[in-house]
């Protein structure tokens, strides 16, 4: 069983509904609306023919050819965010049947097995919406930037090659490596709450996927050289303290990144910083 | 951060590494004494040695016996001004920290988001129960309690059962109300300081794996069933204790001149020695 699969809270009645699943049914797509930011949101719900193997994506194409509600009206087309298709970019995050995920890899016979039956979507609530399910991240690429989540390389003259690193070691970096900035830690987070007002994000709480790639380039043997920096960022206002321990960012984490272990991980280091500042800091 | 932040702000690190000590120590160390002494009511019956014939009188003797002990400490108000300090400083934090997140147990309904949503409930409830059982029980804001019983450390069991039940002969509807907010207090700040203990340890960075927090939150948790069973000894153990029998225990302690016990086995040793004495003459 891999990390991603331990941790999903539904999976076994997810693998129930597949089996259970009728062919050449109708399921109900009831979608939280908005024109765009700052506009009031309403509900549409659609009526989508499932053919097999069908996803979230392809249910709203669907959508898109056909934008009538189930009251006959006719609509505007859901608009949505997505790249990659395959899990791997974050883009196509959105709330489904109330909790987070990608809707490329969200399969219908897995949520709606049954004629009839609804699937509901929303975009993320942590962050402004641009329009319907399509919402402006901005805010968790500020906070990568906050922890200097990059290698400094950059010199006037050749650094030559960087120090060697362990396979271990590596395997355990490469973990950590595959976070996508989707969201979901974020979304599924109750510390991490919406902020519209841009001057208060370096104040207020970086969340899981921030801290866990800190620790993911602390551990670099030359990213550690901004190690110290990052650390003044999370000892500081809305930094590693402010976590409260719930633990829902690594149970809805698609790819399974042990994010409650980089947050230890980073409580030990922000000690050990803390007591270094006091000792020997000059600031 | 700010110039013009504010102390928490400017000192947030401090802070908050403060609010998670504290909860510590004093005031889980205190909790722990605390539990101990309290459920002697319970368990001091075991007590051998106590001013009294039968396991409640033996019970009753033993808590007394406890809280003249910890009456007759040392400078006990700067233990006491020290905890009071502490709680007001845990509670005010807490419950500024607390407000900064919101719960969302509706649609992520893991055990740990349940267990992070209940610490925050039991830390509200536990403010106004500690407010209520020290302003009552200590202050002597005997306004607040049905019946208006005054606790007294020289007659602790029958005052406290007596604020407890609501009157000094039997439980009174209030008094039953009151028993029952003991009882929600103190199982809800116990949840309190067994789950604190494990987030503190993530927190200070001390367990990092998942194994290893899965370990610590098996200890956390014993430690947590240890003193919830505590807790309600005590507050079962007050709640269903006679007035009349345990005012009996208290009056008999009190008539007892000082130190008469110790003269008499001091007595009984010398009798002893003498006739050790006779034995090596002999």
């Amino acid at each position: 069983m891999s990390e991603a699969e331990a941790y999903s809270f539904d999976a076994d009645m997810r693998k129930a509904n597949r089996k259970k699943a009728v062919a050449e049914r109708s399921v109900i797509f009831k979608i939280k609306r908005c024109d765009g930011p700052g506009k009031p949101t309403r509900w549409e719900s659609f009526k989508v023919p499932i053919k097999e193997g069908a996803n979230v994506i392809s249910s709203l194409n669907w959508i898109a050819a056909n934008p009538v509600t189930t009251s006959g009206q006719k609509t505007t087309p859901v608009v949505w965010d997505s790249n990659c298709l395959e899990e791997v970019c974050g883009a196509c995050t959105m709330v489904i049947n109330g909790r987070v995920r990608q809707s490329c890899s969200c399969l219908i016979d897995e949520y709606a097995p049954l004629e009839g039956d609804t699937m509901t979507l929303e975009p993320m609530s942590k962050f402004p919406v641009i329009r319907d399910l399509w919402v402006d991240r901005a805010r968790l690429f500020n906070n990568l930037t906050r922890v200097k989540g990059w290698v400094p390389i950059d010199g006037t003259y050749n650094l030559g090659a960087g120090p060697k690193e362990s396979h271990d070691h590596q395997q355990m970096r490469y973990t950590l490596s595959e976070c996508m900035s989707c969201g979901c830690c974020l979304e599924a987070c109750p510390q991490f709450t919406k902020e519209e007002d841009e001057s208060k994000w370096d104040t207020s709480f970086i969340g899981a996927h921030a801290i866990s790639q800190a620790r993911y380039f602390n551990e670099h043997e030359t990213g550690k050289k901004l190690k110290s920096d990052r650390m003044d960022t999370l000892v500081g206002e809305g930094g590693i303290n402010d976590c409260g321990n719930a633990q829902n960012c690594v149970k809805v984490c698609p790819k399974g990144i042990p994010l409650t272990e980089s947050i230890g991980a980073i409580g030990r280091s922000a000690t050990v910083h803390a007591f270094k500042q006091f000792f020997q800091g000059k600031k | 951060m700010s110039d013009n932040a504010g102390p928490i702000a400017k000192h947030h690190f401090l802070m908050r590494r403060l609010h998670s000590l504290t909860g510590i120590v004093p005031i889980g160390v205190f909790l722990i004494m605390h539990l101990t002494t309290n459920s002697t009511i319970a368990w001091g019956g075991l007590n051998s040695r106590a001013h009294g014939e039968g396991w409640m009188n033996r019970a009753i003797a033993t808590f007394q016996h406890e809280v003249s002990f910890i009456n007759n400490m040392p400078l006990l108000l700067i233990i006491e001004v020290t905890l009071w300090g502490a709680i007001g400083f845990h509670s005010i934090l807490g419950v500024y920290y607390a407000m900064s997140g919101k719960g969302n147990t509706g649609e992520y309904k893991y055990s740990g988001n349940m267990r992070y949503t209940l610490q925050r409930l039991t830390g509200y409830f536990g403010v106004f129960f500690i407010f209520y059982h020290v302003a009552t029980l200590r202050w002597g804001w005997s306004f607040l309690v049905p019946g208006g019983a005054v606790w007294s450390h020289e007659a602790a069991s029958s005052t406290f059962a007596a604020a407890l039940q609501g009157s000094t002969d039997g439980f009174t509807g209030w008094g039953l109300l009151v028993a029952v907010f003991y009882f929600v207090g103190v199982s809800g700040l116990v949840f309190h300081f067994a789950n604190g203990l494990w987030s503190a340890a993530i927190t200070w960075g001390i367990t990092i794996s998942r194994p290893a927090q899965k370990r610590w939150g098996v200890v956390c948790a014993g430690l947590g069933a240890g003193l919830m069973v505590m807790a309600w000894a005590s507050v079962v153990g007050f709640a269903t204790l006679d007035y009349d029998q345990a005012v009996a225990v208290e009056k008999a302690m009190m008539d007892q001149p000082a130190h008469a016990e110790l003269e008499h086995e001091i007595e009984a040793g010398s009798d002893t020695a003498m006739v050790d004495q006779q034995d090596v003459d002999g």
